[in-house]
């Protein structure tokens, strides 16, 4: 009858029911404690609505502190554990503490503690008054106690912060700056180039420990060539870098960095303003699809300004990519680009864009504003983008007037291609003059050598998931090569290495032949490292039909192709690539190191081992 | 007499009712009036204007009613459509309540003035203390007999030990300056 009770209580509708079954249900409780027999059927017949009330109204109480006054005085403060208001209100309490002793005469200081009750019977004979503070008496109080108390037994910092048991002394005042307090001290000292801070690290260890070291910065970097040209890059750079900065943008954090008043009364505390978490905006993580594709355009129309919209939502990336190079090379438009900073523009674009939006998208879609492009791949090599913090000031530099040069030289090539997928032109644009190189090497009509640029741009991008180890060198003659590797960042180091004068190509290695009946990669949503190998996957032909190349649209401009890439790339690898080596100032000669290097980043999508492509692949024909 | 006696108790009881009530004890509140069970007189009243899920509730014995007056007629403040027990939540919450009323417990020192216990609570605070008997021992190291004055304060490390001495003058400085008793 019990357990009907309970069943009762629970799934019937009808308060007047409920109430009754309450009340049998408060019989039941103090059955347990209680030896006396009590009349049920008294009150099973009472129909009372006031009685029914009390009953409910002492039932809440269960469970809930509450202090019991007797008729000599006395009170007592405890736990509801259960009640009895058949006839008077008996009440039994749980860790029962006296707070008020009525027969103590003494002073309140001297009041002596007793130890707490655990069970406590107070006859209803005694009790002549019960008193219960902030007692749920609907529905909505009680579930929102008890959500409360769960939190209050998870300890969430705040309620540690805001104690209850705060004892205000003082008046708390958030800390300000003294007047004399300089900003940061010490911090412009610590960001002076090297060349000014006149601390060597390397002879300082060597003096202290004798550890000689082979670091050469410009195996982290692209050798910047001074040449005549040099002024007017940086000119040109540094004017596309201030119309980006001064662009009004939408995001806060862009804002903030642009240095953009939000305004007086903008309402928003310090989390909105610098958390990289974002809240309430129903972003999704569980894949791609149309929705993130709109988010990302919307990012990148942020990020990039508008363009007028062309055929495709891809497209209209690729385009908008072109426009940003027309406007001059999209050097970063945050200086603090991952170290995928790439000499390509187009890579350049996109890893700005990817970096922009990364930081924008923070945990939501780091990876899918480029993402939108080329799905699949790009989650993972942004997520390792963004997660690198190394950051070369030097390559930046020098990238831009790489960058002001190649974006040059694109812009002409754009204009040929114009007719062709935005893809190429878009994060292809940077590798122009490699392109152009490859162009004349290759037979391979101007199709091709826009996809000689994807190529490029993918093994910049690919590049990032090496932070650190990409040489903006090595990316352009990833884009020269970009054919002749399978991996992206594999390519481009192998490009490097093939165009380098110490190659480390494997001569012996067999030719690469393209396998007509190789798998067609496709892309799973799910996640972007796929166990097999990916060297099978992103089997490359270097395609001389332009047909394929829409197909490339899937490609992000910028984002490196990783052998998750559309299976429907193929670049056919040649390792002889000697001759896109040559007329390529800005490759940097230290590719080669590349290779080794990018392996250590992610042995899962890059499977580049130089010199072994070609077997790996040969073995899929 | 029931009979005349109900009608009568519906009308001075009636629920809604704003009553200004004395009670023998000495208690004096203003309460709106939730329902009043005759057979047990138990009166129940709700405290205070909040209308929230949230009331405060006193259930009096209408024997220990000194006197109360009529403030004035308001609407039923139980809206009986809303009111579901959930008994295990209930129980839920009670469990809760048992566990955090025994962690107090641990603080509370048995046969120890109010005085010495709010000493015991400043401590408490950033020093890990228990009680033994009546003494208060810091860091299982340092013992504060009765009555709790620096003097008070014995064993332990010298810099253990003056530490403790330390934060007890700080903390009976501190209660005093927020005056005697709580």
């Amino acid at each position: 009858m019990n357990t009907q009770q309970t069943a009762q209580l629970k799934s019937s509708a009808n308060g007047f029911a409920r109430r009754r079954s309450e009340r049998e249900s408060g019989m039941r409780l103090e059955n347990k404690h209680q030896s006396g027999k009590l009349n049920q059927n008294r009150s099973m017949n009472a129909k009372s609505p006031s009685r029914d009330r009390l009953v409910y109204l002492s039932t809440c109480l269960i469970g809930h502190p509450v202090e019991v006054r007797l008729k000599n005085g006395s009170i007592y403060s405890g736990t509801c554990h259960t009640t009895n208001v058949e006839q008077e209100f008996a009440i039994i309490l749980k860790m029962a503490r006296m707070t008020k002793d009525a027969s103590y005469r003494g002073s309140k200081q001297e009041y002596v503690m007793k130890a707490p009750s655990k069970t406590l019977i107070i006859p209803g004979k005694e009790v002549a008054e019960v008193i219960a503070k902030d007692v749920p008496v609907t529905v909505a109080g009680q579930s929102n106690e008890l959500q409360n108390e769960r939190h209050e037994d998870i300890l969430i910092d705040s309620s540690i912060s805001h104690s209850r048991h705060v004892e205000l002394d003082r008046e708390l005042s958030p800390w300000v700056p003294d007047e004399d307090d300089p900003q940061c001290p010490g911090l412009e000292n610590i960001f002076d180039g090297p060349w000014n801070r006149g601390w060597d690290q390397f002879e300082t260890n060597k003096m202290l420990f004798g550890v000689k070291s082979t670091f050469d910065e410009e195996l982290y970097t692209t050798r910047l060539e001074k040449g005549p040209r040099m002024r007017e890059l940086e000119r040109e750079a540094t004017r596309i870098a201030r119309e980006i900065e001064g662009e009004d943008t939408e995001d806060l954090h862009l804002a903030e960095e642009r240095g953009i008043n939000l305004g007086e009364d903008f309402d928003g505390d310090e989390e909105v303003r610098f958390s990289s978490v974002i809240r309430g905006r129903g972003l999704d993580d569980s894949g791609y699809d149309e929705d993130e594709d709109i988010l990302l355009d919307k990012r990148n129309t942020e990020t990039f300004g508008d363009v007028p919209a062309s055929s495709g939502a891809k497209t209209d990336h690729l385009h908008r990519g072109t426009s940003n190079d027309s406007a001059g090379a999209l050097l970063t438009s945050s200086v603090d680009e991952p170290q995928c900073s790439q000499s390509s523009n187009g890579s350049e674009f996109f890893q700005s864009n990817t970096y922009d939006h990364c930081r924008q998208q923070a945990d939501d879609l780091p990876c899918k504003s480029s993402t939108s492009d080329c799905n699949g791949r790009n989650p993972e090599i942004l997520r390792v983008a963004q997660g690198h913090d190394s950051i070369n000031a030097s390559i930046e530099t020098k990238t831009v007037a790489v960058d002001g040069k190649l974006s040059k030289s694109n812009e002409s090539q754009s204009a040929e291609n114009s007719q062709t997928a935005g893809f190429d032109r878009g994060g292809l644009l940077a590798d122009a003059p490699s392109v152009t190189s490859s162009v004349k090497e290759m037979p391979p009509t101007e199709p091709e050598v826009v996809y000689v640029k994807a190529d490029g741009e993918s093994s910049g991008v690919s590049a990032c998931r090496q932070p650190g180890t990409f040489a903006s060198g090595s990316d352009h003659a990833g884009a020269t090569s970009a054919s002749s590797h399978p991996a992206v960042s594999p390519s481009s180091s192998l490009i490097g290495s093939s165009s380098s004068e110490n190659s480390t190509l494997n001569p012996h290695a067999k030719e690469f032949k393209f396998n007509p009946n190789a798998k067609s990669f496709t892309p799973s949503h799910s996640s972007p490292v796929r166990p097999p190998s990916p060297v099978s996957d992103g089997s490359y032909y270097f395609t001389p039909n332009v047909t394929t190349l829409p197909q490339m649209h899937g490609m992000p401009v910028g984002i490196g192709m990783g052998p998750s890439y559309s299976g429907h790339q193929h670049v056919l690898f040649n390792p002889q690539v000697a001759p896109l080596r040559s007329p390529q100032p800005y490759f940097h000669p230290s590719g080669p190191q590349y290779g080794q290097q990018m392996n250590l980043g992610h042995p899962r999508q890059v499977l580049y081992m130089p010199g072994y492509q070609p077997v790996s692949s040969s073995q899929h024909l | 007499m029931e009979g005349s006696s109900s009608s009568r108790s519906d009308e001075d009881f009636a629920v809604g009712c704003m009553l200004s009530i004395k009670t023998t004890l000495g208690d004096e509140f203003d309460g709106q009036v939730v329902t009043f069970d005759r057979p047990s007189n138990i009166l129940v009243l709700q405290e205070g204007l909040k209308l929230g899920p949230r009331r405060n509730i006193r259930f009096l014995k209408t024997n220990y009613i000194k006197e109360f007056s009529f403030l004035g007629q308001s609407e039923d403040p139980l809206d009986i459509k809303k009111c579901y027990i959930d008994l295990q939540s209930l129980q839920a919450r009670e469990e809760l309540a048992l566990r955090q009323a025994e962690a107090d417990a641990e603080r509370i020192g048995v046969g120890v003035t109010t005085q010495a216990q709010g000493i015991f609570d400043a401590l408490f605070k950033t020093l890990p203390v228990r009680w033994d008997k009546t003494s208060i021992v810091v860091m299982n190291e340092v013992r504060v007999s009765s009555p709790y004055l620096p003097e008070n304060v014995i064993g332990g490390t010298p810099a253990a030990n003056d530490r403790v001495k330390k934060v007890l003058e700080l903390e009976r400085r501190r209660l005093q300056t927020r005056g005697p008793g709580p």
